[in-house]
C-alpha cells in the first residue's frame, strides 16, 4: 500500500467521521424538543401574545414560543390549527378536600368530607391545571389535606386556609370564634409557603367582622391575601364597610354575582353588588379601582344572570373567573370551569379577557407569578381548546337559562409537559399506524 | 234582593237561575276535574326519538313521568296534560344507562387499590353527565368492608350504586390481598347477598389472581350458593391461564368475562388471535353457551387491534362498560358516553350500543326492573344529543380512530328528578327582575 493511498483513505475516513458527527449532531438537534404544539392561536395575556404561534416543550418546561418552529426539531408534533392554546387555567375557588368524615352537625362536610370532590375528576377535562382550594381545611387539618389530596393529585393543588381551625366542617363550626387563631394559622402558612396562598373567612352569622379581621391578622403576618365568603348575618352586614374599612388591596370578595336586591329581599344574607334598580353600587367600582379583587365563585347558589348581565352592561367585570366546584355545584348550573368560562363568552366578554381572568389574573392574585403564562422556562401547564359554534344554553344557580352560541371545549391539557387530557386523540397516531 | 210579590214570571226567573246555577256548578266541576287531569303528569319529554330495546321502541315518542315513575310512553301526549314540558325534538331518549363495571368506593386509605381509596371515584362525579343512572361497582369491596362501602358511597350517592362483591373478604385492598385464598369464603359471600343485601349485591368478582383457577372457582361456588353471576378479571396469570377452560369448564352460563378487548403482553389471553387477527372459535361458542362478554374499557383493557377485527367478524361484547377508576378517567376511556361513541365510530349501530348499556346489563345483573322505560318503572332516563363532526377516539395504547358522531348527555333524570341538564333545556330563560321604582 503506497503512502498516497493511505493518505487518501485517512482523509476519507476523517471526512466520514466529520460527516457522521455532523449528522448525529443535527439528529440531536432534531430531537431537542419533546413536544411541539403547532399552528394554534396562542393567547398568553401576561406575555401579550395573541396570534398563531407554535409552542415547544422540553423536559416539562416551556422551551420556546414562536412562529414556525420546524416540526422536525421535535420528537412529537401536535397539530393545533383551528384551536386555541393558552396557559393551563387556574381555578382559584374549589373544594377538593374529599374524604369520608361526617360533620355530625348540620353542615356542608367540605372539610375531609363528602361535600368536596377529587380535583383530577374535573380539572384536566376542562383545561384546568391548577386549583386553589378555598378554605376547606384549617390549620388543624391542613397536613391531612396535604397528605390526602395535594400529594395524591396530578392537578397542582394550592390552598387558601380557613381561619377556622377545623376548616369548612359545617355551619355550626363556622360560628366558633374561639377556633379562629391568626397566630397558629400564620404559623402553618409559613410551614407551607408555596402551597398556602391566603386565608379564607366564611359562613359567619354573627353581626360583626370577627372572622374577617382574624383572617386579616393572619394575612398581615404572612403578607398573603384573604378571600371572603361574606354575608351569612341577619340583618345584612355592609359590603362597603368590608371593602373600604377592612380589606387591603389584594383581598378577595368571592361570590360576586349573587342575587340582586330585587330578587333577594330577605333581611339576611349577602349584600348584592347591584341595587334594587339593577345598578351596580358606585362603591363597587371604587373598591375595584383600589385593588379589591372580585372573584366569581359560581358555586351552587352564587351566580345569578340578572346580577351578572346588569354588571356587564354597566362595565363591571370580575377580576377572576372561578367555579366554586363542590358536590352541589358540579351537576347543577356550574358544571365545570369550561362551562363557567363559556358563560362569560356568551355575555359578550372576549376570549382574551376570559383567558386573562382564568390565567394571569388569578396567578397574580394568589401571588404565584410563576403560573398562568407560557414564558420560556415556566412549567409546561398548557390548555388547548376549541370554541364550538352552535346553540347552547347556560343555567345560573337558580336554573334560569341564558342562550348562547359559543362553548369552550378542552381538547388537550398538559400538566408539566405531560398529556393529562386528550379529548379527540390529537396527540396520538392512527390505530393501525403503529406496530404494537 | 227580596221579592215582594212573586209573579209567575219571577217564579220562572227563579227556576231559570237555579238551572243556570246547576249548569255552572257542573261546568266548574268539569273544569276542576280537567285541571286535575291537566296536571296529572309532572314532566313530559316531548318530541324525542325513543330507543327502548326491551320494549322494542325505536321511534318518535313522548315520555311522561309522574312522581318518580314512568307514567306513559306514547305518540303525541298533549303538553297541557303536564306541569312541565321539555322540548327534546332532535334528541334521543333512552333508559338511564347502566355502567356495569366501575370503581366507586372512594375513600382515603393510601395503601389501597380501589377499596376505600383514591383509586375509587365518587359515582356522581361521572354518572349523570354521561347519561348513566346506575353503576355497578366491580368488586372494590369484599364482605368485610362492604358495610363501609355502603355507608360511605352507596348511601351517599344520588346515582343508583349496586355492587359485585369481591370474592376476597377485604376487596381490592392490595394486589397481595387478592392472592389470599384463605380470605375467599363462599359461605360469607353468599350470606351477605342472601341474608343482608339482596337488593344491592348483584354478583361476585374474581380479579388479579396470580395462581390457578382457585379464585374463579371460589367465586363460582359463592355464586351458586347465592344464585348470582360472577365477573372475572383474568388478567394477571403468568403464564396465561386458558380462557377456553375458563369459559367452557369453570363458568356457568350467565357468568361474565370482563376486559373483553384487552391485548396485553402476557397476563390475559386475548379473544382475538394476535397473529391471524381472527376471533378464536371457542369465543363464539362460549357466547352462544351464555357466557357474557363485558367491555370493561379501563386504563389498560381496550385495544383497537382486538375490537376492530372482532366487530368486523361479527363479535360484539354483550355489555359495554367503562371500568371507571382514577387511571381510566382522564385517559382513553373518559366516560360512558365516550366509550359508547367509540363503538359508533367502529360501525356499531346506535340501537345496538343502547341495548348493551341498558337492557342487556340489567338482565346480566338480574335486575329486570332496570334498563327500560316500561310504565311503572322508576323514571331513570337519559336524553342524548348525537353530535355530528370530526371526532377522535383513543385506545389504551393512545392510538386513535376517527368518527363522525359523538353522544353527548343533554338531560339525565334519576327517579323522576332532573340531575343533569347540559344546556338548561328543562328550565326557563332568565328574566330581568322588576325594579322597585
Amino acid at each position: 500500500m503506497n503512502n498516497t493511498l493511505l493518505k487518501k483513505i485517512t482523509a476519507n475516513f476523517y471526512f466520514l467521521f466529520f460527516a457522521v458527527c455532523l449528522v448525529s449532531q443535527t439528529s440531536v438537534q432534531a430531537q431537542e424538543i419533546d413536544m411541539l404544539i403547532k399552528g394554534g392561536h396562542v393567547i398568553d395575556p401576561k406575555n401579550k401574545i395573541d396570534g398563531i404561534m407554535d409552542v415547544a416543550i422540553k423536559d416539562g418546561k416551556i422551551f420556546r414560543v414562536a412562529s414556525n418552529i420546524p416540526a422536525n426539531t421535535s420528537k412529537k408534533t401536535v397539530n393545533a390549527s383551528g384551536l386555541y392554546v393558552s396557559p393551563g387555567f387556574i381555578d382559584m375557588h374549589v373544594h377538593v378536600f374529599a374524604g369520608a368524615e361526617d360533620p355530625g352537625y348540620a353542615g356542608f362536610g367540605i372539610s375531609n368530607g363528602f361535600g368536596s370532590v377529587a380535583p383530577d375528576d374535573f380539572t384536566f377535562r376542562s383545561g384546568v391545571t391548577t386549583v386553589v382550594d378555598a378554605g376547606s381545611s384549617g390549620w388543624r387539618n391542613f397536613p391531612a389535606f396535604k397528605k390526602q389530596t395535594i400529594d395524591n393529585s396530578q392537578t397542582r393543588v394550592l390552598a387558601f386556609i380557613s381561619i377556622a381551625g377545623h376548616g369548612m366542617v359545617g355551619t355550626v363550626h363556622a360560628q366558633d370564634t374561639t377556633d379562629m387563631n391568626p397566630v397558629t394559622t400564620a404559623f402553618i402558612m409559613k410551614e407551607y409557603p408555596d402551597i398556602i396562598v391566603g386565608i379564607k373567612a366564611h359562613h359567619y352569622q354573627g353581626h360583626d367582622f370577627t372572622p374577617v379581621d382574624r383572617a386579616l391578622a393572619a394575612g398581615r403576618k404572612t403578607n398573603k391575601p384573604i378571600i371572603v365568603d361574606f354575608g351569612s348575618s341577619t340583618p345584612k352586614l355592609s359590603i362597603e364597610e368590608l371593602f373600604m374599612k377592612h380589606f387591603r388591596p389584594g383581598d378577595i370578595f368571592t361570590h360576586t354575582f349573587s342575587g340582586n336586591s330585587a330578587t333577594n329581599l330577605t333581611p339576611g344574607g349577602r349584600e348584592p353588588i347591584v341595587d334594587a334598580n339593577n345598578k351596580v353600587k358606585p362603591f363597587i367600582f371604587e373598591a375595584q379601582k383600589q385593588g379589591r379583587i372580585f372573584d366569581v365563585g359560581h358555586g351552587g347558589g352564587a351566580f345569578v344572570w340578572s346580577t351578572a348581565i346588569n354588571s356587564f352592561k354597566q362595565g363591571f367585570y370580575p377580576n377572576t373567573i372561578s367555579t366554586d366546584l363542590y358536590r352541589n355545584s358540579r351537576n347543577a348550573g356550574m358544571k365545570d370551569m369550561a362551562n363557567v368560562m363559556s358563560k362569560f363568552l356568551n355575555m359578550g366578554m372576549s376570549i382574551q379577557d376570559v383567558i386573562l381572568r382564568s390565567t394571569w389574573n388569578p396567578a397574580n392574585v394568589i401571588q404565584h407569578t410563576d403560573l398562568g403564562h407560557l414564558s420560556v422556562g415556566a412549567e409546561a401547564d398548557v390548555a388547548v381548546f376549541n370554541i364550538r359554534d352552535g346553540k347552547f344554553g347556560f343555567m345560573d344557580a337558580r336554573g334560569s337559562v341564558l342562550n348562547g352560541t359559543k362553548k369552550l371545549e378542552a381538547e388537550l391539557t398538559l400538566r408539566a409537559g405531560k398529556v393529562a387530557w386528550d379529548l379527540n386523540g390529537i396527540s396520538g397516531p392512527q390505530w393501525d399506524a403503529v406496530n404494537r | 234582593m227580596r221579592i215582594k210579590t212573586a209573579g209567575i214570571s219571577e217564579l220562572i226567573l227563579h227556576q231559570f237561575v237555579r238551572i243556570v246555577r246547576g249548569i255552572a256548578a257542573v261546568l266548574v266541576l268539569i273544569l276542576i276535574l280537567s285541571t286535575v287531569h291537566a296536571q296529572e303528569i309532572d314532566i313530559l319529554l316531548k318530541g324525542g326519538h325513543v330507543i327502548d330495546p326491551k320494549n322494542n321502541i325505536d321511534s318518535k315518542m313522548d315520555v311522561a313521568i309522574v312522581g318518580d315513575k314512568i307514567f306513559r310512553v306514547a305518540k303525541d301526549i298533549p303538553a297541557n296534560s303536564s306541569k312541565k314540558t321539555v322540548d327534546i325534538s332532535g334528541l334521543y331518549v333512552t333508559p338511564g344507562l347502566i355502567d356495569m363495571h366501575t370503581h366507586v368506593f372512594h375513600g382515603t386509605d393510601p395503601n389501597s387499590m380501589t377499596a376505600n381509596s383514591y383509586g375509587g371515584l365518587q359515582a356522581d362525579a361521572f354518572s349523570f353527565r354521561a347519561g348513566v343512572t346506575t353503576v355497578v361497582d366491580a368488586g372494590s369491596s369484599g364482605w368485610r368492608n362492604f358495610p363501609l362501602f355502603k355507608a360511605q358511597s352507596i348511601d351517599r350517592a344520588q346515582t343508583r350504586v349496586l355492587a359485585f362483591l369481591n370474592v376476597v373478604g377485604h376487596g381490592m385492598l392490595s394486589r397481595f390481598d387478592q392472592q389470599d385464598v384463605t380470605d375467599m369464603n363462599p359461605e360469607m359471600n353468599a350470606y351477605m347477598i342472601k341474608r343482608l343485601y339482596p337488593n344491592l349485591i348483584v354478583g361476585i368478582k374474581s380479579a388479579h389472581f396470580w395462581g390457578d383457577f382457585t379464585s374463579v372457582d371460589k367465586a363460582v361456588e359463592s355464586g351458586k350458593l347465592a344464585n348470582v353471576p360472577v365477573i372475572v378479571d383474568f388478567g394477571e396469570h403468568t403464564p396465561t391461564n386458558s380462557i377456553e377452560s375458563l369459559f367452557m369448564e369453570h363458568f356457568r352460563p350467565g357468568d361474565i368475562f370482563t376486559h373483553t378487548f384487552s391485548e396485553i403482553n402476557g397476563g390475559r389471553e386475548s379473544i382475538v388471535d394476535e397473529k391471524s387477527r381472527k376471533v378464536k372459535p371457542f369465543v363464539f361458542a362460549a357466547q352462544k353457551r351464555g357466557i357474557i362478554f363485558d367491555l370493561g374499557h379501563g386504563a389498560g383493557a381496550f385495544n383497537f387491534n382486538q375490537a376492530i377485527p372482532a366487530i368486523k367478524q361479527g363479535f360484539l361484547p354483550n355489555t359495554i362498560s367503562t371500568d371507571l377508576y382514577n387511571l381510566s378517567m382522564n385517559a382513553a376511556m373518559k366516560d360512558m358516553s365516550n366509550v359508547m361513541s367509540k363503538f359508533l365510530a367502529m360501525g356499531v349501530s346506535l340501537g345496538d350500543v343502547i341495548l348493551r348499556t341498558t337492557w342487556k346489563p340489567a338482565q346480566v345483573i338480574k335486575r329486570p326492573d332496570l334498563g327500560h322505560l316500561s310504565v311503572g318503572t322508576e323514571a331513570d332516563i337519559a336524553v342524548f344529543n348525537l353530535k355530528k363532526g370530526n371526532f377522535g377516539y383513543m385506545d389504551v395504547r393512545r392510538t386513535k380512530i376517527s368518527g363522525t358522531e359523538k353522544l353527548e348527555a343533554e338531560l339525565t333524570i334519576r327517579a323522576g328528578r332532573v340531575v343533569w341538564d347540559l344546556n338548561g333545556i328543562s328550565m326557563p330563560e332568565w328574566q330581568m327582575p322588576a325594579t322597585t321604582n
